[in-house]
């Protein structure tokens, strides 16, 4: 090889001193192990010459598996491990100590401590691409389809987050009927509890084919249907409710599918039909999909509530019972 | 035809050339005596000497000096007219000739009434005279004429008219007041509606000065007439909606002696042996009833502002619609309660006034104005959140732009579907000296701003009541106070805390209808380059 020469100024360079000294593993076959081997970076000078010592003497044999095994070998046998194992230990109980000293101060300056905290929920699925929930989302919604959803919700993740709704009547609706009085004042009637993440939904009456959820004109485009603001709501409500990475995926998918379709029939003969496809899903379960609450029974208690053309006598026992156990849940 | 061309390429200019007025005076001449001597130009023209058998069926009504009350001539409006079809008796109507021609034995004559319009036709047989339906085929355009005529269903709709089921036979024509035959505009022209992609139709428009300058009869046209009417609305659901609420309407002074809102934008009038300035705003005087116990005011009037700026949005006077109310604990109560009357003003054009708002539109094509009840609310921040999110930078402490303004506009209407919103709290350093700042955030302040398709409409705040306060504000803005001691005395006696704000009526109703020149709603504009008519 061609001898280089040292391109770096012959001056001192001054490194930071927050940085811990690490001791240099990779030793060459005849170097003597030790405390020998300087410390890396105390000086550029001194990393120079070393390098070239270092290649010099492990030219011939820079892939050999014998010095590679012996030098893991050494390394495990050193106290280095240990060393590692004692500073981390020393680092947490510094950081429990700063943990409690920030608590002192907030509880000085009278900041409430939040008991749940908002995470930003990192979706392992879809390359680790960090899911920012928007806070602020408008609904626009037409008084003879009222999203019922949204008081279900509203209802049942009462204690886990917080979904606040203002109402308003768009001016193409000149009058929005005693339904839509009557659902405004449900969703009024549930307390906004501060303390819990929350979501700002502006819920505008308007003569508008589909119900629509707007959340920024510029950046996305609008989400169309009851059923799909559910699951859009369902992936960035509580924990609780995320079911994207959970097993029952599909089957949530699909019960909301149903909905989805149930919402667009129009005569009471396919309507039934739906309706004993939901009877199939849920079969002896305590909800779709199992024994917890899932926003699949949001989308089913709500879509069932806009269908008054179906009574009583169409659902099956099973669902009756359902029916009976989620409004404990929804209480609309 | 000939005529009318002349009179398009005349349009622009109002002094006519020399050669044009001695036209114009030979051709006013020739119609006197036409008209005068209606059997001696019947001789001229038809070459007979035929007796005119409906002599007085027709002519120029002798001046009216209230000689005779004729009380026996039951007049009908046009409008109504349809409820008279095929009554056997005849019908008096007053009105303006919009259009006459006369062919051969026949004269189309259609006669318009404000915004209605109605046909008439004359055919020469028992009753009516070949000279008649000459006479009438003459009658100069914007004439005002009475007929008497019987209304007759029609089998086709007669597309040109507002009334089209029916049209009027005249038996009797007598001409009022006459028109010049020319007219520095046509009424047609001017009422054309605004179709910029419609290549095919008539391109002749009315510019805007020529309006302005034949402002009376550019006033006659539909939009027009619809367009000071729903100013009138504005400013009648303004009080009464008010009233109902308890407000009180007083009148402040529009000759003042210091000038109100700073020293700029003044206009100064010599007042005796000294100077006065013009109101720029009845601001102080509004919050002096206030501190006088009138606990909810509101004043409608004339504010003065001499900006020397040619906009489609300034005038140098205009009509302000301003009120001020005393709140208990918090200025959000005034700010919803003048929220709410922009709805109730909005929900009252949109219910009272939508055959005006319709009679715009076919002149002007703009989407109808949309709200949301209760009125929106949005913070400055979250404005400038919405404004960062579109790719724009501006700072928290900035004042919106004007492209910024119309920008958050689009943004809340694309998201919201609403062309009207508040946006509250907008920086302290932004606003002036009396401005309350915000007590949770110093860089904040208690005011807000109204905006009607992304334009501002109305701007108040919750003012200072504390004197010393005040003082100290205005300190920290540099204003001298000594200057300012009579608006700072007003507080001494005791004052409730009160918010306020003022909205200008022609703005209002230009951004309500979508206009796009706020001279289209003033009836008289005043700007720094015109002062008449």
């Amino acid at each position: 090889m061609y001898e280089l020469k040292t391109l770096l100024p012959q001056f001192d360079i001054k490194l930071p001193t927050c940085m811990y000294e690490l001791r240099n593993v990779s030793l060459s076959a005849g170097a003597t192990p030790g405390p020998a081997v300087s410390v890396l970076f105390s000086s550029c000078r001194s990393r120079a010459t070393e390098n070239e010592s270092n290649i010099s003497k492990s030219v011939n044999c820079a892939l050999d598996l014998d010095i590679l095994g012996r030098q893991i070998q050494h390394l495990l046998k050193h106290e280095d491990t240990n060393a590692v194992v004692e500073r981390q230990e020393k680092v947490l109980k510094q950081l429990e100590e700063l943990k409690a000293q920030l608590g002192q101060i907030r509880k000085s300056l009278g900041v409430r401590v939040c008991g749940k905290t908002f995470q930003h929920t990192t979706a392992y699925q879809n390359g680790g691409l960090k899911e920012e929930p928007l806070h602020d989302v408008v609904v626009n919604g037409h008084p003879n389809f009222i999203p019922y959803a949204l008081l279900a919700l509203k209802n049942a993740w009462r204690d886990l987050y917080t979904i606040d709704v203002k109402t308003f009547t768009h001016s193409t609706m000149a009058d929005i009927g005693p339904a839509a009085h009557d659902f405004e004042a449900k969703l009024a009637k549930v307390a906004v509890n501060a303390a819990l993440p929350k979501i700002n939904v502006t819920l505008i009456w308007k003569n508008c084919e589909h119900t629509e959820m707007i959340s920024s004109p510029t950046m996305y485009v609008p989400i169309y249907g009851e059923v799909n603001i559910i699951r859009y709501l369902g992936r960035v409500g509580p924990n609780e409710y995320r079911y994207e990475s959970s097993p029952l995926c599909n089957e949530i998918d699909a019960v909301l599918d149903i909905c989805y379709q149930l919402l667009r029939c129009s005569t009471h003969k396919s309507q039934v039909a739906m309706v004993r496809l939901l009877d199939k899903r849920l079969q002896q379960q305590q909800y779709f999909g199992g024994d917890q609450m899932s926003v699949a029974d949001i989308g089913v208690y709500s879509s069932l509530i806009r269908m008054p053309a179906i009574t009583e006598k169409d659902l099956t026992p099973a669902l009756l019972a359902w029916r009976k156990r989620a409004k404990l849940i929804t209480q609309i | 035809m000939v005529e009318e061309k002349e009179n398009v390429a005349n349009a622009g200019q109002e002094p006519v050339s020399k050669k044009g007025a001695k036209k114009q005076a030979k051709a006013a001449k020739k119609a006197e005596q036409k008209a005068e001597n209606a059997a001696a130009v019947a001789v001229d023209a038809a070459g007979d000497n035929a007796a005119d058998h409906a002599a007085d069926r027709y002519g120029l009504y002798e001046m009216i000096q209230s000689k005779e009350t004729r009380s026996e001539r039951q007049f009908v409006s046009v409008s109504e007219l349809s409820n008279h079809v095929n009554d056997k008796g005849l019908l008096w109507v007053r009105g303006r000739v919009h259009t006459s021609r006369a062919k051969g034995k026949q004269c189309f004559l259609i006669l318009r009434q404000q915004s209605s319009t109605v046909q008439c036709i004359l055919a020469v047989g028992d009753v009516i005279s070949k000279q008649m339906v000459k006479f009438a085929g003459n009658i100069p355009k914007e004439s005002i004429i009475d007929i008497q005529a019987k209304a007759v269903a029609v089998p086709n709709r007669i597309e040109s008219c507002t009334e089209q089921l029916l049209e009027l036979f005249i038996e009797q024509i007598f001409v009022i007041s006459q028109a010049k035959a020319q007219l520095p505009l046509q009424i047609e022209d001017a009422s054309r509606p605004e179709n910029a992609d419609d290549a095919d139709g008539l391109n002749i428009r009315v510019n805007q000065d020529t309006r302005l300058d034949n402002r009376v009869l550019d006033l006659r046209t539909p939009a027009n007439q619809a367009i000071f009417r729903l100013e009138a609305g504005v400013c009648r659901l303004f009080r009464d909606i008010l009233t109902d609420q308890g407000f009180t309407e007083i009148h402040t002074p529009k000759i003042i002696s210091a000038a109100s809102e700073g020293g700029a934008n003044v206009f100064t009038v010599s007042y005796f042996k000294d100077s006065a300035y013009l109101a720029q705003s009845p601001q102080l005087y509004k919050q002096m009833a206030i501190a006088a116990d009138f606990d909810k005011v509101y004043t409608v009037g004339a504010v003065f502002r001499a900006e020397d700026s040619n906009t489609h949005r300034h005038l140098t006077e205009f009509v302000g619609l301003d009120l001020e109310m005393a709140f208990k604990y918090h200025y959000h109560e005034v700010l919803h309660t003048i929220g709410n009357t922009f709805t109730a003003i909005f929900k009252g054009l949109r219910d009272k006034y939508s055959r005006e708002i319709e009679a715009v539109g076919q002149q002007y094509k703009v989407e109808p104005f949309k709200f949301l009840e209760p009125p929106l609310i949005l913070q400055f921040a979250e404005g400038v959140a919405m404004l960062r999110e579109a790719g724009i930078e501006t700072g928290d402490e900035e004042d919106l732009s004007t492209p910024n303004e119309k920008l958050l506009g689009r943004l809340v209407k694309a998201k919201y579907d609403t062309d009207f919103y508040i946006l509250d709290k907008f920086p302290l350093s932004i606003r002036p000296f009396y401005t309350m700042p915000d007590p949770s955030n110093p860089i904040y302040s208690n005011s807000y701003d109204m905006f009607m398709r992304g334009e501002e409409i109305l701007s108040g705040a919750q003012r200072i009541h504390d004197p010393e306060y005040l003082i100290e504000r205005a300190k920290h803005h540099n204003i001298d106070t000594t200057k300012i001691a009579a608006y700072i005395e007003s507080f001494r006696y005791g004052c409730p805390p009160h918010a306020g704000g003022g909205i200008g009526m022609e703005r209002v109703v230009m951004l309500y209808l979508g206009l796009d020149n706020i001279r289209k709603t003033s009836m008289f504009p005043r700007d720094p380059k015109r002062l008449t008519p």
